[in-house]
């Protein structure tokens, strides 16, 4: 009788765990991928807006030169070669207005290329 | 009217031969710092917004190698630029106490607008604020003479 017991406790507890694998995962929430182009002298668009907490990926998709996006207060930094793309992966951990400059030099307008980021609740 | 061709073509002539550069006068020199220190250069009270960090002033570095070089050198003290001693005004040494003593405010006016007519160019929009004011870091932390090589440029 304990045999039988102890057969069906553990048959309940392997099937259990059967279903409790075999239940789909719930997908984590894709991150939300922005594309911005950067030519000389700008960022394409010039403005994004993410929310806090929200992971985000920035696209960034040189059309001339080396370039880069560097968010100094962030501390976030990509570059691109001429022509090729690179990302810029990360999750926002405050609100606010933030202003990125292109890390790259590259000419006499590249002090004034500016991509603002808002990061809302 | 001819005559007054001939006298203004000949003024001309006489102005150009007066055009050398020479290096100015110790009394010269002293007149025109003092007036720059406490008259020309604007932006005195502004404090710089980034801390002397180690990233920081290595980033003034690659910001100031992008063509300060050219005249400054990568030391800032002109090692290594052929043309040093034959322009006037002369470029001052960085390091010197005449630079030093600008405030950082007055460093990053000076880099923004440039100081006309010294041939010392602005550089506002051509570099990011946050880039001058990492130059007006490496200023202050100046690596010794000679240290950091020759620019790239004057090497072949």
């Amino acid at each position: 009788m304990k045999k039988k017991f102890a057969v069906l406790v553990l048959s309940l507890t392997a099937l259990l765990f059967a279903v409790a694998l075999s239940r789909p995962t719930i997908a984590q929430a894709a991150p939300h991928r922005i594309e911005v182009t950067v030519s000389k002298f700008n960022f394409a668009p010039a403005e994004i807006t993410v929310k806090k907490g929200e992971p985000v990926v920035i696209v960034l998709k040189s059309a001339d030169a080396n370039h880069g996006l560097r968010f100094r207060d962030l501390n976030l930094d990509v570059k691109v070669n001429k022509g090729s793309t690179g990302e810029l992966s990360f999750t926002p951990t405050k609100t606010g207005n933030f202003a990125g400059h292109c890390s790259v030099f590259c000419g006499s307008g590249h002090g004034g290329m500016t991509l603002t980021m808002h990061v809302v609740e | 009217m001819r005559r007054v061709l001939l006298a203004l073509s000949a003024a001309g002539l006489l102005g150009l031969c007066g055009c050398k550069a020479t290096p100015p006068g110790k009394m010269e020199r002293s007149v025109v710092v003092a007036a720059k220190h406490r008259l020309f250069i604007g932006n005195r009270g502004q404090k710089n917004p980034q801390a002397a960090t180690a990233k920081n002033i290595a980033d003034g570095k690659e910001a100031f190698s992008h063509y300060c070089v050219v005249c400054h050198g990568m030391d800032g003290q002109s090692t290594g630029v052929p043309f040093i001693d034959r322009i006037s005004p002369p470029i001052p040494s960085l390091a010197s106490g005449e630079v030093q003593q600008y405030t950082d405010g007055q460093l990053k006016w000076v880099i923004d607008n440039g100081i006309w007519p010294s041939g010392m160019p602005g550089s506002k929009d051509i570099l990011s604020d946050d880039e001058i004011w990492s130059i007006v870091l490496y200023l202050r932390n100046l690596p010794p003479a000679g240290s950091q090589g020759v620019p790239e440029m004057y090497t072949h």
